[in-house]
């Protein structure tokens, strides 16, 4: 590990600040994107804020998962918070799972992403539409729930190469403060 | 001088001077059309000329180019411009245009019915993302007077409901839903009651359902469905939509029938909103009819305990 300077220490907080601003942009454009005209269109902010979880600290994962569940809740009409407390839920998850067991590549994240937005369609398709026992209710899983869980799933490609870039030239190296190296270095030692 | 004036050389140069002005007055005398000496020297001449003329105005119009650069640059800006706020202009008559025919819509819905408090046109913001009965969201709310379960038409027909208000914002429920239930009647007898209702199958092709129709009835095929008024959410008389196809219930005992809405609920740019009509049911007024039912029944039970 190298050692920050109080330059690099500035420089880092800059970048940080740019790719939490670059996020919310692409969650803003893809806000915008799934409120546009009337087809059936992917999920957009799940494989969103899935991407941002996996790469970020658990804290910006939940509040990021809470934002973009409040989005969809807003553009799908669902009720409010409904999406934001799974979302955040699977947000959390996925940052552990990848902190703990997952290496940080595009097919972990595809099955991360496939199985989250299915649940996430499920529920929807549950308590929207199959609890109210409507006629003929199967169609709606197969044609609007999994159409939707399809296109999400293929979209999360081009999300996952958009926060991919961000990452990479934005995304710090890990660094330590001088203060921090020989803490360190004194806890070795003490251990020892 | 004079001996050149004498000379052969100047009566030879004299004569040519002359043959030439009476080839002139020759000219003068063909009316516009050349004579046959120059119409050959012009067929001759011509692909040279072209040639020569295209070279030279290319050359002409290079140099121009680069002197007068900077003269272009202004004029391509300016008119770039000035094409720009053309376009803005056409765009903003068009908008104007497609509002004004929309509001002459909605002016005659008031002039039919002279009871209806009509909300300002609502603009549709957007369809509710990946709603199979194309639930849609309009740009006024409990500011501009309307409520929830207020009914929204446009002049071809009814729409649907509100079922959620907010200060600038509200959703509207479409008549393509399970979950909105209109009672209508056939305009064209006033005696065939039926309950219309969304359904998924319906929805996909943009249609809706009659359900609920007893067995004996005289509807057919293109009869135009009506809203009844009897349960005081909507407004009575206000068109629907037409019947399609007519069918036997899956229960076999009441008959229904495929509904095309008079309004393409999924391509909406602009609706209205009845916010009040004569024969609305309001909260209010239930409220006071339970408050004075309490009334009646305390009463009553003092009656009892005397």
């Amino acid at each position: 590990m190298r050692i920050k300077t109080t330059r690099q220490q500035h420089i880092l907080r800059i970048k940080t600040s740019i790719r939490w601003l670059l996020y919310y942009l692409l969650i803003f454009l893809s806000f915008i994107i799934m409120t546009s005209g009337t087809l059936y269109k992917p999920i957009l902010l799940v494989p969103l804020a899935i991407g941002i979880a996996i790469n970020n600290n658990i804290y910006g994962s939940a509040v990021t998962g809470a934002f973009c569940g409040f989005l969809i809740d807003i553009c799908c009409g669902k009720l409010f918070g409904y999406n934001a407390v799974i979302l955040a839920f699977f947000c959390i998850a996925a940052n552990l799972v990848f902190e703990l067991y997952l290496k940080n590549r595009f097919i972990n994240y595809l099955m991360i992403t496939a199985l989250v937005s299915y649940i996430q369609c499920w529920l929807d398709y549950k308590f929207y539409y199959q609890i109210w026992d409507y006629e003929n209710v199967g169609r709606i899983f197969v044609r609007v729930s999994l159409r939707v869980w399809a296109y999400t799933v293929i979209s999360s490609f081009f999300v996952y190469l958009l926060i991919k870039l961000v990452n990479k030239l934005l995304m710090p190296k890990e660094h330590l403060t001088i203060e921090e190296a020989i803490n360190t270095n004194i806890q070795t030692e003490n251990k020892r | 001088m004079r001996e050149f004036l004498k000379s052969t050389r100047c009566k030879i140069l004299l004569a040519f001077l002359a043959f030439l002005i009476g080839i002139m007055i020759y000219a003068v005398t063909r009316g516009g059309y050349s004579i046959s000496g120059a119409s050959f020297i012009n067929t001759i001449t011509k692909p040279f000329r072209a040639a020569s003329n295209r070279i030279s105005m290319k050359m002409e119009n290079t140099v121009d180019k680069l002197s007068n650069a900077d003269k272009y640059y202004e004029e391509n800006e300016r008119l770039k411009k000035q094409i720009g706020e053309l376009n803005a202009q056409l765009t903003e008559y068009d908008a104007i245009k497609a509002e004004v025919e929309e509001l002459r819509k909605f002016v005659t819905i008031k002039e039919k019915n002279e009871d209806y408090q009509l909300s300002q046109p609502c603009g549709v913001l957007g369809y509710v993302t990946n709603d199979p009965f194309k639930s849609f969201t309009i740009d006024r709310g409990s500011e501009d007077g309307i409520m929830v379960n207020c009914p929204v038409v446009t002049a071809e027909g009814l729409v649907g409901i509100t079922v959620e208000v907010s200060k600038h914002v509200s959703t509207v429920r479409t008549i393509l839903s399970p979950d909105l239930s209109v009672a209508a009647v056939a305009s064209s007898s006033n005696a065939d009651q039926g309950i219309i209702e969304g359904n998924i199958l319906s929805s996909e092709n943009g249609q809706t359902k009659l359900i609920h129709v007893p067995k004996k009835n005289k509807l057919k095929r293109g009869d135009l469905m009506i809203t009844t008024g009897t349960s005081g959410l909507f407004p009575k008389d206000y068109p629907i939509g037409t019947i399609l196809d007519i069918g036997l219930d899956s229960n076999g005992l009441s008959v229904c029938a495929d509904i095309q809405p008079c309004v393409d609920v999924t391509r909406l740019t602009s609706v209205i909103v009845i916010t009040d009509f004569s024969g609305k049911f309001h909260d209010d007024e239930e409220e006071e009819k339970d408050d004075k039912s309490d009334k009646a029944d305390k009463d009553e039970g003092k009656a009892h305990e005397d």
